[in-house]
């Protein structure tokens, strides 16, 4: 089973990504047996690094404070109500919030360059086929982007949000 | 020759993997090594093994093929043993563990569960919930109020969105758990801010499922979640 909703950035990508999003679970999980060898994988020690990147930070408070600058809030504000019930409703009880979270957008890891989130949704598996989850030292670039970067994915990406109005709402 | 082991599983099972393909190009056909009620499943390991989706897919392709009909132990991506000879006393030196896993794993399987909040909608909610928020948004819009007033929005902004966002990921997994056997958290990487896997009984899946699929309707207007399964027990073994 796979649920993806058809949210916002809730796209159907086919199996491809569903690959994606248990590699974690493939490289990192599983069973382990010390008397075998690991064949020496570069790319998945640089996949442990993934998000662990510093979240409080100046760079990062100012992000938000541009990001919320940059927000609409009048096509906001027919938003549904629906998520805070939900919130209220399934937390009851206990919203101590132990889970463990990391800033949504402050946060850029290796697995998001890796779906390709700025355009691979459309399904381009083959001609990936030989894509390695590795470095990006890679052999066919051509410049752009979609080459997998086990980097700081460059913070633009969620800045074109919206330029558009500048009333403020008070 | 130096041999890619998959996964362990009894003896007994009917390990049906005639058109299943081992990793490597031109890919290994897979074999199995057995001793006393334990069983590997095998293949010639390729020279110059690395992380290529091509082997990714094939290793989880050899898992799934496998837990269909009976329980396995899948080893991490890229273990490679000496010699057949070498599998087969691993096998030996932790046989009791191995069949106790695979006794305890039979008829389970684990759901991943990830979720991410999109931004932009995370941050209007902030803005529509907190007044503080909001003032300071308008104070420094277009450029204007000082450095110290954005860097107050900034932070004050951050911390909201992680209170609701743990919120958010603890009532989920409030809502999951009750039909699961067990469960692992992991870091949560890129946008996600939960990142879970539930270890799912066969007679609690299909409610497993039906709240999952619940939960991802209720929240999908702002939220991505991202429920995958059944999958082989990687985070279990």
């Amino acid at each position: 089973m796979t649920v993806v909703p058809q949210g916002e950035s809730g796209i159907s990508r086919g199996s491809t990504s569903s690959l994606y999003d248990v590699l974690d679970l493939i490289l990192d999980r599983g069973l382990v047996i010390d008397v075998f060898v690991r064949v020496s994988l570069v790319g998945i020690e640089i996949l442990k690094i993934d998000a662990r990147i510093v979240v409080a930070s100046v760079d990062t408070y100012l992000r938000f404070a541009e990001a919320c600058n940059r927000l609409d809030l009048e096509t906001g504000s027919k938003q549904p109500t629906q998520l805070t019930d939900l919130v209220g409703e399934i937390t009851e009880g206990g919203a101590e919030g132990k889970s463990k979270g990391a800033l949504t957008g402050a946060v850029e890891a290796v697995k998001d360059t890796l779906t390709g989130d700025g355009g691979e949704e459309g399904g381009d598996a083959d001609e990936d086929e030989e894509e390695d989850y590795e470095e990006q030292d890679n052999e066919g670039g051509e410049g752009e982007q979609e080459e997998p970067e086990y980097e700081e994915e460059p913070r633009q990406r969620r800045r074109q949000a919206r330029r558009t109005s500048r009333r403020q709402r008070e | 020759m130096a041999v890619y082991v998959y996964s362990i599983t009894s003896k007994d099972h009917p390990m049906r993997l005639d058109d299943v393909h081992g990793v490597g190009e031109p890919s290994s056909p897979l074999r199995t090594v057995t001793n006393g009620s334990l069983c590997a499943v095998v293949s010639d390991a390729p020279e110059d093994l690395r992380a290529r989706r091509r082997d990714v897919l094939a290793h989880q392709e050899v898992q799934e093929r496998l837990m269909v009909e009976g329980a396995v132990l899948p080893l991490q991506f890229g273990m490679t043993a000496e010699s057949d000879e070498a599998v087969r006393a691993a096998l030996e030196d932790r046989a009791d563990e191995f069949r106790e896993r695979l006794r305890s794993l039979e008829g389970a399987k684990e759901y991943n569960l990830k979720v991410s909040w999109e931004e932009g909608a995370l941050l209007r909610r902030i803005l529509l919930e907190s007044e503080e928020a909001r003032e300071l948004n308008a104070a420094t819009r277009g450029g204007n109020g000082t450095p110290q007033m954005s860097l107050a929005l900034g932070e004050l902004v951050a911390r909201e969105a992680e209170v609701r966002q743990q919120a958010l990921a603890t009532g989920i997994v409030e809502a999951l758990r009750p039909y699961a056997r067990d469960e692992t958290p992991s870091p949560p990487g890129g946008r996600d801010f939960l990142n879970i896997s539930f270890l799912v009984a066969a007679d609690e899946e299909e409610m497993f499922q039906a709240t999952g699929t619940r939960l991802a309707n209720q929240l999908g207007e702002e939220c991505e979640v991202r429920l995958r399964g059944p999958l082989p027990p990687y985070s279990f073994v």
